[in-house]
């Protein structure tokens, strides 16, 4: 018989992927395993029985012929690889007592995780600062209106996500210092 | 190559050491895994996500080289610039071993504090 599928739809932010990791061990402790990611956090779980399943999240972006021994290395350690979701790859085994059940094994391979996550985003962040300070050096300093008056609804926007950014990027540094720390 | 050059690499982490210990001859990764937790007795595990970060650093500094590649699994060995970072990190890792055997009667549990203590 096939197995029901259902699509759920569940957010999460960079530097709360391994609250992500618990939460779909979870999902799958009651019978919902995941088996395939879609676009912008759209996933689809089978319903079966009940199973102890560790899920793991790695974040890389690599072209194809990388990417398979990439995949082959963690098969050969035991993983299944269920998928890619915006360069996170979704990877889960069977949790055994006594077996490396970490995709992750030191510190410094999880602060090199995050710092991928970083280089990503600083990328887009200096984008967007590049873009806001050539819309203020347009506005003219003889302008008769005020200088909210210049502000429209694309600045705004693009000032708001310029907002957002800094603060996940902010969030992912005190991951990697708390991380640094151990 | 010079010794600054190598310093620039040391001190290794631990997985990266085992890792190129286990170098010393062509392995493909699952087997350098097992390799590290066998020669290091069990103290050091590496996961795929660890392994495949270290081979991709060490191959772009060129301190590891791909010589064979067989149903997707790349198989590595150390380079002649790999083999003299190993062995300088050998021989910190001996003077370290040393100075902490040296030591090591000083550090028993049951022994009392030296400074004032109980």
């Amino acid at each position: 018989m096939e197995n029901a599928l259902v699509k759920k739809f569940k957010w999460f932010w960079a530097w709360q992927d391994e609250a992500e990791e618990a939460w779909l061990g979870e999902m799958s402790k009651k019978g919902y395993h995941l088996s395939s990611v879609g676009v912008a956090g759209i996933y689809t779980f089978f319903i079966d029985e009940p199973r102890d399943y560790v899920y793991r999240l790695d974040y890389r972006m690599f072209p194809k012929k990388d990417k398979q021994e990439y995949l082959q290395l963690f098969r050969d350690a035991g993983w299944e690889y269920i998928g890619e979701m915006s360069a996170w790859q979704y990877f889960r085994k069977h949790a055994k007592q006594g077996e490396a059940n970490e995709i992750f094994t030191d510190a410094e391979s999880k602060i090199a995780k995050y710092t991928r996550i970083l280089t990503f985003l600083g990328f887009f962040w200096i984008v967007l600062v590049a873009v806001l300070v050539g819309r203020i050096s347009r506005i003219s300093v003889d302008n008769p209106y005020p200088w909210w008056g210049v502000i429209d609804g694309i600045q705004l926007f693009t000032f708001l996500v310029f907002l957002l950014f800094t603060y996940i990027i902010i969030r992912l540094a005190t991951r990697i210092r708390q991380l640094k720390r151990l | 190559m010079s010794q600054d050059d190598i310093k620039e690499y040391l001190p290794l982490t631990e997985a990266t050491y085992y890792i190129m210990v286990a170098l010393s001859e062509p392995l493909h990764g699952y087997a350098v895994m097992q390799e590290v937790e066998k020669i290091s007795e069990g103290t050091v595990r590496v996961g795929p996500g660890t392994l495949y970060g270290v081979f991709t650093t060490l191959e772009k500094e060129g301190l590891i080289v791909k010589v064979k590649e067989e149903e997707r699994r790349k198989s590595y060995t150390l380079t002649p610039k790999g083999r003299a970072v190993l062995l300088s990190q050998v021989k910190r890792l001996g003077i370290m071993n040393r100075n902490g055997l040296a030591v090591s009667d000083r550090l028993s549990p049951e022994r009392r504090n030296v400074a004032g203590g109980t």
